[in-house]
């Protein structure tokens, strides 16, 4: 099925307001308002967004990549972008609309790298079970590939024929290290074959292309044909974390590289596309990056106002821990 | 003597053994740049070859550092956070600690396995931990948990020296701690405590960064209470006597620790000393440690982890 134009509007509204949110919070670090690590996904918005948006249901299950500590998926998913922006402020959320990350099947993002791919298996098997067609979609770098928990996931879900999409953001690099000097191979959808699933490579940078690749997957998850394998070609224009040096091994990242890349930037290559075929004019184009300056300076104002917890008043995390 | 911080006496340390014993390797991830300076630039001097920057694999990186001290080799097995290690449990607590006593005692497993712990940075719940506890509880490993730049270079020498396996935690909140070391090389053997400020009224028994912040709670209250602070620098092996020493002269013990207090290092620390000192205590053990659960985000990080007044406080009620 074709996308319609306002569809199509969407992909690159949300790729813009991804953009936009990760400035936020890069900028809010420097200023010292920011707490904490952030992991930017500055130039590779079309990964989340591209396979996210249109292509899983409310009741499917997702777990996102840690780059960009998730704004995209949220975004995606219809997610209020209120609890990201505070909670990188060390502040507390209020007065949040439309739906919850649980209610979207988020979850995650883990602190260790690579834990979800097992866990994306428990998914699979719980999404088999309720015999709904729902599908679990698990999301992992080119670095969190190497580890032992993508092959006991991989073989598990499909000796079981599990419905999940595992869906590779490989950026070429995971914190410093390059993936030449990692993986003896330069295609991780190359992995697929050794689980006898799919495995397909997609422009990392075209929104459309890795909409389609994930649907395509996803229906055959759906069909309870089992898992694929999608790796999108990408890269990261930030430093590993901010305030951390942008380096492969111990040396510079090629400054060439870079702008080979943001030549083909993910939001720049669709609003050119948009443009040519007459779905956005430049009139809409600058409407809408106005519109998003404007809703990330409310939601800075909004997370200043939120509240920071106290300590000494342990009631936030009071009933977290255990069940009832 | 001479002028340094943590993170350079670490990187010191790393140097000196690699440049004597060419058995001795490092690899972990991005170990070549360094994650938190303790191996940065060491791969100038010794190449790729021995400062290896290995794929994201915790479970691979101590598994084929501990595969490779079996087979004669020293490595040391950086696994960045603490939190890292359970991802390579079975090779650690299993392998490592055990593989000596189920060989007969025939092969000694001489690996090191560093990795930053500890909170204060606000990183959340898996970037935060302490791991004393499961190291401690695990025959076969041992464990040393320096709180000065002093301590760390020569704890870390006996480490990589040493022909068992040894779990080597150097805390984030001290790595730019300032301090005094020897101009020339010197060693720490393992197993002896340090009094690391002298006292009559109270015995604070504390590691890694307890003992900075446990210093700085005593000279606060220095006209109120005599504070002597006892560091164990290595939890095993464990210099009980040092402490009992101690105890003896003041009567009271407050054991200040970072670490989930439920089966922590506190309650194996006060039930060695009730076991063995309890004639000599004027008042019930108290203890600090962190609250038992995970250790939250951002500012409630304060509310799970030990802090100055919780310090403070247990001071006051064990002198009351
Ligand atoms: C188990 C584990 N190992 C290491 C880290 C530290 N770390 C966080 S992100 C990262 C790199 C991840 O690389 P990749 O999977 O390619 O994702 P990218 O960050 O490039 O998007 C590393 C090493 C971690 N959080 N968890
Ligand atoms: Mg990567």
């Amino acid at each position: 099925m074709e996308l319609t134009q306002d569809q199509l509007i969407k992909l690159y509204t949300l790729m813009v307001r991804t953009r936009k949110c990760d400035e936020l919070i890069v900028n809010a670090l420097k200023s010292g308002k920011a707490i904490g690590f952030f992991h930017s996904g500055q130039g590779s918005e079309a990964v989340p967004i591209g396979a996210c948006t249109f292509n899983l249901r409310d009741d499917d299950y997702l777990y996102p990549h840690h780059r960009g500590h998730g704004i995209g998926y949220m975004l995606a998913r219809g997610l209020s972008p209120k609890p990201f922006v505070a909670s990188h402020m060390g502040r507390v959320a209020q007065d949040v609309e439309g739906p919850t990350a649980r209610e979207r099947g988020i979850h995650g993002g883990s602190g260790t790298i690579g834990a979800s791919f097992v866990l994306s298996a428990g998914m699979g098997i719980t999404a088999k079970k309720n015999g709904k067609n729902q599908i679990t979609a698990c999301f992992f770098g080119d670095g969190s590939a190497n580890r032992g928990t993508l092959h006991e996931a991989m073989n598990l879900a499909s000796v079981w024929k599990l419905p999940i999409v595992w869906v590779c953001e490989n950026n070429l690099y995971a914190q410093y290290m390059p993936l030449k000097d990692s993986m003896a191979r330069e295609d991780i959808a190359d992995l697929a074959s050794g689980y006898n699933m799919p495995g397909v490579i997609v422009d990392g940078q075209d929104v459309l292309a890795v909409h389609e690749a994930v649907k395509a997957a996803v229906d055959r998850a759906r069909a309870g044909e089992g898992p694929s394998l999608v790796e999108c070609k990408t890269y990261r224009y930030r430093g590993h974390s901010e305030g951390g040096p942008d380096i492969s091994h111990y040396e510079p990242r090629p400054a060439k590289e870079l702008e080979e890349w943001k030549k083909r930037d993910p939001i720049k290559l669709f609003r050119e596309n948009l443009l040519q075929q007459g779905v956005l004019t430049d009139a809409d184009v600058e409407r809408i990056d106005k519109e998003i300056e404007a809703e990330a300076e409310t939601l800075e104002k909004y997370a200043d106002e939120c509240p920071i917890p106290k300590p000494e008043d342990p009631s936030v995390l009071d009933r977290l821990l255990y069940a009832e | 003597m001479k002028q340094t911080i943590y993170l350079m006496a670490i990187r010191e340390a790393l140097d000196e053994e690699l440049q004597r014993d060419d058995k001795v390797f490092i690899l972990g991830e991005d170990v070549q740049q360094g994650t938190f300076g303790t191996t940065t630039g060491l791969v100038d001097k010794f190449g790729p070859e021995r400062i290896m920057d290995t794929p994201l694999a915790e479970t691979a990186v101590a598994g084929a550092a501990i595969g490779a001290a079996q087979a004669g080799f020293r490595p040391v097995a950086d696994m960045m956070f603490g939190d890292f290690m359970y991802i390579a449990g079975d090779e650690i607590m299993l392998k490592a600690a055990k593989w000596r006593f189920l060989h007969g005692g025939k092969v000694n497993v001489p690996v090191v396995i560093m990795a930053a712990v500890g909170g204060g940075m606000k990183l959340g719940a898996e970037h935060s931990m302490i791991p004393e506890a499961m190291i401690m509880h695990t025959p076969g490993l041992k464990l040393a948990v320096p709180s000065t730049p002093y301590d760390a270079k020569g704890l870390l020498k006996t480490a990589i020296r040493d022909d068992n396996p040894v779990v080597f935690f150097y805390h984030k909140g001290l790595l730019g701690l300032p301090g005094e070391i020897p101009e020339d090389e010197y060693l720490i053997p393992f197993g002896q405590a340090d009094v690391k400020r002298e006292g009559s009224d109270v015995t604070v028994v504390a590691t890694s960064a307890m003992v900075q912040q446990s210093l700085a709670v005593a000279e606060q209250i220095k006209d109120k209470v005599s504070v002597e602070i006892v560091d164990p620098r290595t939890l095993e092996p464990f210099d009980l006597d040092t402490i009992i020493e101690s105890v003896k002269k003041t009567g009271r013990v407050v054991i200040v620790d970072e670490d989930t207090k439920r089966c922590g290092i506190t309650a194996e620390i006060g039930m060695q000393i009730m076991e063995n000192g309890f004639d000599y205590l004027d008042a019930p053990i108290q203890r600090v440690a962190a609250a038992n659960m995970p250790i939250a985000a951002g500012f409630m990080e304060e509310h799970v982890l030990p802090q100055p007044k919780n310090i403070a406080g247990a001071i006051e009620a064990v002198m009351a």
